[in-house]
């Protein structure tokens, strides 16, 4: 049967509909701008796209658990207030670095604390994040109160304009984040993770350590925030307190798309990968397709509504059908 | 499970080696950088049309909307001459990798020149200077940027304050109790400002300043945030405010209608002009000021923009800025009791209650920027 089996591939390959997508806006923007496979055109796009689908991975492993994290987008504004003022626009190689470092402890930390109150104290995720949120975007602005400071361009030239083998410097950071995906996924942390996500009482049961799983995802997504922030960063070589905040719905919208489910225990990183790609390829075809300027606004969101809402409508279509 | 991911690394990296590798021949030889060069090199050649792309990261404001809509039909009157193509507009909201988005986009495009009013001070440095590296003119307009090579379109916003502070300071007879309600902090044209209105209040020692908090440039928030204030301090002898939230400020003053009204500063709305009209039938010796903050310097800009292309040298000893490179705009439009009636029944009669005041530097007037 049809019916079954398509449904048994959306199951088995959750990014199967995001992939489908993908497909449908790299071409639809290829087709607008016939130089964006030219490597030049394809890595500017994609150092754009990588803070996001940095963010977007963290997001997807704590949906994944059956939680949530609203504070991502703040941690982004942590990493990049404290970066831009500790390093500098004229600061040097070896300073960047350690604090790279520390920011990424930083991202950890924010989402230790994060995991502590949702995963010990039994917080709700959703207010919790929410309100920590607040802690650390008023922490962003106690380090950077005004835009400034910076990074040196020989540093930013680095993360902009790396090319290895035609493939921006973003491929290559994807696909070591997948492969140590792959590594993950079939750990016994892995199963758990699914476990934990999908029924909690039950993954206690039978003896998962429910807990540390639950205060983990945040702790990993604190820290993909942090890359977030680092990469942002040298996107744009500048500090500002406010910096992450959009990358908040953004990274929950890009993992919805990817398939996703907000209900926990299922999904990947895969299809949040690729959502967050779509999400910037959209904002390309609007620019592209030249559609009227007051329009733009309302058709970026009928776009990203209608990816949303595709599984649902597909899977409606089909039972219909059978 | 791994076998499958794997297997997805393998066709993205493969298709992506495809892709690059069939549009990556071409690239190596032939520079995509050559069409934008072209006028910055060389004078243009007869007949040649600039394209000129705008780049806009926020649009809930009246202030971006008239800019937009008066770039559109400044625009319509070189490209009537044959002189431009259609503008490009990149507008929406969004946030600094989105702008740089935008601007990228404009690049790849190949517009002559940009035109870029800037969501953050630093964080398109980089890619302003892609663009300039290829030739394109940057200007930005509304914010100065003091990125180098990028020139700078807008008023002078520390004056700008400085006229409706001045105006309040000297209608106190220089002594009183004030408030002021500011942008958002940080903000470069808000710091700017603030700057500006404490330079004036310095002159006036017996003027004190009460409190001062943030209206978020919000026509809601400035409300409340009076009505706070006048709550704390009925004895109010005035306040100072500016763009937007100075209808909402007058709005709590109307509602609580004090025995003694403070001296208020406005701003250069129609919506405005219609409160005070309001507030002159009830008592006919009020007054005050607004002074317009215009959308017309982007409009302005872009017919900078199109004589830069046209090959015309900068006259660089009229521009200002920390890098020299600003064209500072004078304030078209400043409405007192003097000319309230004219402005109000002429200017705002066929206008929305959002129009701003407004002014566009002519084409010719703009050739005072430039060697005769």
């Amino acid at each position: 049967m049809k019916q079954t089996r398509w449904q048994q591939a959306t199951y088995r390959h959750p990014y199967l509909f995001a992939l489908l997508l993908l497909v449908i806006a790299f071409t639809a923007n290829a087709l607008l701008q016939p130089n964006l496979l030219e490597p030049t055109t394809l890595n500017s796009n994609m150092r754009v796209f990588l803070p996001l689908i940095l963010v977007t991975i963290g997001q997807a492993i704590v949906m994944i658990g059956g939680g949530i994290d609203i504070s991502v987008g703040s941690i982004v504004s942590v990493v990049n207030a404290l970066l831009a003022t500790q390093i500098g626009l004229s600061g040097d190689l070896s300073t960047a670095g350690v604090m790279m470092g520390v920011a990424l402890f930083v991202g950890m930390g924010a989402g230790a604390l994060n995991g502590l109150l949702i995963a010990y104290v039994r917080l709700q995720p959703i207010i919790t994040t929410f309100a920590t949120s607040f802690i650390y975007a008023g922490l962003a602005l106690f380090i950077l109160p005004n835009p400034g400071g910076g990074a040196p361009s020989r540093l930013t030239a680095f993360y902009r304009e790396t090319i290895i083998l035609w493939l921006p410097l973003a491929f290559y950071i994807i696909a070591l984040l997948l492969f140590i995906w792959a590594i993950m996924r079939r750990t016994r942390y892995g199963r758990y993770l699914y476990a934990v996500g999908g029924k909690a009482e039950a993954a206690y049961e039978t003896g998962a350590p429910v807990r540390a799983v639950q205060f983990s995802t945040y702790v990993i997504s604190g820290l993909m925030a942090a890359l977030g922030g680092i990469a942002m960063t040298l996107l744009t070589g500048s500090g500002n307190a406010q910096v992450g905040d959009p990358l908040t719905l953004s990274s929950i919208t890009a993992a919805v798309i990817g398939g996703t489910p907000l209900s926990g225990g299922a999904g990947g990183i895969t299809g949040p990968i690729i959502g967050a790609v779509i999400l910037g390829l959209i904002r390309n075809i609007i620019s592209f397709a030249g559609v009227a300027t007051w329009w733009q606004t309302f058709v970026n969101a009928a776009i990203i509504v209608l990816a949303l809402a595709m599984p649902g409508i597909i899977r409606l279509v089909r039972r219909r059908r059978g | 499970m791994t076998r499958r991911h794997f297997a997805l690394i393998a066709i993205v990296l493969m298709s992506a080696t495809l892709i690059a590798a069939c549009g990556g021949a071409p690239s190596t030889t032939a520079p995509t950088t050559a069409p934008a060069q072209q006028p910055a090199t060389a004078p243009a050649p007869e007949g040649r049309k600039f394209t000129i792309g705008i780049s806009n990261p926020f649009i809930s404001s009246e202030y971006r909307t008239q800019m937009i809509q008066s770039l559109i039909e400044v625009n319509k009157e070189y490209k009537d001459l044959g002189i431009t193509n259609e503008l490009v507009i990149e507008s929406a909201d969004t946030d600094v990798a989105g702008q740089i988005q935008q601007l990228q986009n404009l690049i790849n495009k190949g517009v002559d020149a940009i035109l870029v009013n800037p969501s953050d001070v630093n964080g398109l440095n980089d890619t302003l200077q892609e663009a300039i590296n290829k030739g394109i003119i940057v200007i930005s307009v509304d914010q100065e940027l003091n990125t180098p090579g990028v020139y700078n379109v807008g008023i002078d916003q520390k004056e700008w304050a400085k006229i409706s502070a001045r105006w309040l300071a000297e209608k106190l007879g220089g002594q009183g109790n004030i408030v002021l309600i500011e942008g958002f902090p940080g903000h470069p044209a808000n710091v700017a400002r603030m700057e500006g209105v404490e330079e004036v209040l310095k002159e006036y020692p017996n003027i004190k300043v009460l409190g001062r908090e943030t209206g978020k440039w919000d026509e809601a928030t400035g409300q409340q945030v009076m009505s706070n204030f006048l709550a704390s301090f009925p004895n109010l002898d005035g306040y100072w405010t500016q763009d937007g939230m100075a209808i909402g400020a007058m709005q709590a003053v109307m509602a609580a209608n004090p025995q003694k009204w403070p001296v208020l500063v406005g701003e250069g709305r129609c919506q405005f002009l219609q409160l005070w009209d309001q507030r002159l039938k009830e008592d006919p010796n009020f007054e005050t000021i607004a002074v317009a903050n215009p959308p017309g310097v982007s409009p302005t800009g872009l017919r900078i923009a199109v004589n830069m292309l046209q090959g015309k040298q900068v006259d660089k000893s009229k521009l200002g800025g920390a890098n020299g490179l600003s064209f500072i705009i004078p304030v078209p439009v400043i409405v007192t009791k003097e000319n309230f009636q004219e402005v109000f029944t002429t200017v705002c009669k066929d206008k929305p209650a959002t129009y701003l005041l407004d002014g566009i530097m002519t084409d010719e007037e703009v050739q005072q920027f430039f060697v005769k």
